[in-house]
């Protein structure tokens, strides 16, 4: 398993050089959405501009290293046929994605670091007061967020094999995720019915949930319940991807079969 | 002038056939549009919910800024976005030649060929939104008010098409991305908010540089009345120069084009 992994990994390493450009631009426009949502919030309470700073940023940071694409390709996968391609090997496809995932993840961690590091230097909202306890849950939600995103992903690529429109589906799933997932403001501005909705939706796992944990603004408790939350949401999309693929599976058809 | 305007009516009539091969789409394009400007003013209220003002902005000036907001956008889906892959092949492959050979003037032809009808929509609902602002607001624009708007408005149509055309232009060396226009959504997408919202040295890049205060903020203002003939005359004077400027670019980039074979 762990030698197929290395195999994996180095061709969409490979793979991924072929597009340096492109994910660079990519990532470059990723970052302005927020960056301008940054700048409403620190016109509409100056005074805590800082911590409005220090939350943007983190959720460029987040948002990057939870992004999941599978949804795109799946679907074009699926409806060209070239998924029986991966089909048809014995291994599931699903670890071609993973490895790909990580390929670009790491690239991801490797420019944003550093970036983070000078813009800190110049910065002092950038520096956050973590201890080392909190930087240890800010990983592991960061690992919970980034696997419930990938899995959302895969799970509608999969709906694939019925319907011709995921994509249209997973872009309106993301449009409610920017509310509830604290990707246009921080949950606790907002409605306090929209925060209690986003507590039972996964979205705000996937991304508001670290960024909290970094801001340092929730008690122990509402952090357990967040773990709580997270784990059945990543319980529940598993086997609901194991479903999927199983039933996905005896309905498939590819192109000219 | 008059023949370039019978060409486009001739690409527009090409186009509207092939959209009714798609008819079935209709429905989903509508109910897409709609949501969009949803989420749109959603996203607003959000803002307006912890405040009253953006950047100097009342609710009803932000929707109206909002509304512009939609229509341009709408605009550029409409005839600008769906050429940009195509040109991009057309470097590719070289397919270039055959438009470089008719007798149309290439850079007309390659940004208006193809148009996306139902991008029409998102028009109207910002022409919408701009109505229901200024129906908020209680005011009702003189004449005076309308002329400027509209002599603004023209001038972000002319601005955007240079922005875009420019960027288009760089395809001839950069073919390794499949879509550029993403790069220009970023750009575009720091009009959406009064440009009073930002501070320093990023308000001067966004007016002098990449003068996105013109786009979406002269308009908006002109409307609401509060226009002044040197802002105006300035928007003009700066969406004639980056006019000028992509078309230098366009020329440039031609001589430097070899076709796929050479």
């Amino acid at each position: 398993m762990f030698r197929k992994y290395i195999a994996l990994i180095r061709m969409k390493y490979v793979e991924m050089l072929a597009y340096r450009l492109a994910t660079i631009v990519w990532m470059t426009g990723a970052m302005v959405q927020p960056l301008i949502t940054m700048v409403v919030w620190t016109n509409i309470y100056p005074s805590q501009s800082n911590s409005f700073i220090l939350y943007f940023i983190t959720l460029i940071f987040v948002e990057r290293m939870t992004s999941a694409w599978d949804v795109w390709e799946l679907d074009r996968e699926i409806r060209e046929g070239t998924f029986s391609n991966y089909i048809l090997r014995p291994f599931h496809p699903i670890h071609w994605a993973i490895a790909e995932n990580i390929v670009y993840k790491v690239l991801f961690l490797i420019v944003l670091l550093p970036i983070w590091g000078v813009l800190a230097v110049f910065v002092p909202a950038l520096r956050p007061d973590v201890s080392g306890w909190q930087f240890v849950l800010f990983v592991t939600a960061l690992f919970l967020g980034a696997t419930l995103r990938f899995m959302f992903s895969y799970i509608c690529g999969l709906l694939g094999f019925w319907v011709t429109k995921v994509t249209a589906i997973y872009g309106m799933f993301e449009v409610v995720s920017l509310f509830l997932s604290g990707r246009i403001a921080p949950l606790s501005l907002l409605p306090p019915i929209l925060k209690q909705i986003s507590m039972y939706l996964p979205f705000r796992y996937m991304i508001g949930f670290p960024i909290d944990i970094v801001m340092g603004t929730m008690t122990r408790v509402e952090i357990g319940y967040g773990f709580f939350g997270a784990m059945a949401w990543a319980i529940i999309f598993i086997s609901v991807l194991r479903w999927l693929w199983k039933a996905g599976l005896k309905k498939n058809q590819a192109v000219g079969g | 002038m008059r023949r370039y305007w019978r060409i486009f009516q001739e690409f527009f009539r090409t186009c509207f056939v092939e959209e009714l091969e798609y008819r079935s789409e209709f429905l989903g394009n509508l109910l897409s549009s709609f949501f969009g400007v949803g989420i749109a003013v959603l996203t607003v209220q959000i803002f307006f919910y912890q405040t009253n003002q953006l950047g100097g902005w009342a609710y009803a000036d932000v929707l109206i800024l909002l509304g512009i907001f939609n229509t341009l956008q709408g605009a550029i889906d409409f005839a600008l976005r769906p050429n940009m892959s195509r040109l991009l092949e057309h470097v590719r492959k070289g397919t270039l030649d055959y438009i470089l050979t008719k007798p149309v003037d290439s850079m007309f032809y390659v940004s208006f060929r193809h148009l996306v009808f139902w991008r029409l929509i998102d028009i109207l609902l910002g022409v919408g939104l701009i109505i229901y602002g200024l129906v908020q607001k209680h005011y009702i624009p003189s004449l005076a008010d309308i002329l400027m708007f509209s002599v603004s408005l023209f001038s972000s149509l002319v601005l955007i098409y240079s922005l875009w055309m420019m960027l288009m232009t760089t395809s001839f060396w950069v073919i390794r991305i499949d879509d550029l226009s993403f790069i220009f959504y970023s750009f575009f997408e720091t009009t959406r908010f009064p440009i009073g919202m930002y501070r320093g040295w990023l308000r001067i890049l966004l007016t002098y540089v990449l003068p996105a205060a013109f786009i979406t903020n002269t308009p908006a203002v002109a409307l609401l009345g509060k226009w002044n003939g040197v802002t105006t005359l300035l928007s003009i004077g700066i969406a004639g120069l980056f006019l000028w400027l992509s078309r230098r670019f366009w020329r440039y980039a031609l001589r430097s084009y070899t076709s796929a074979s050479s």
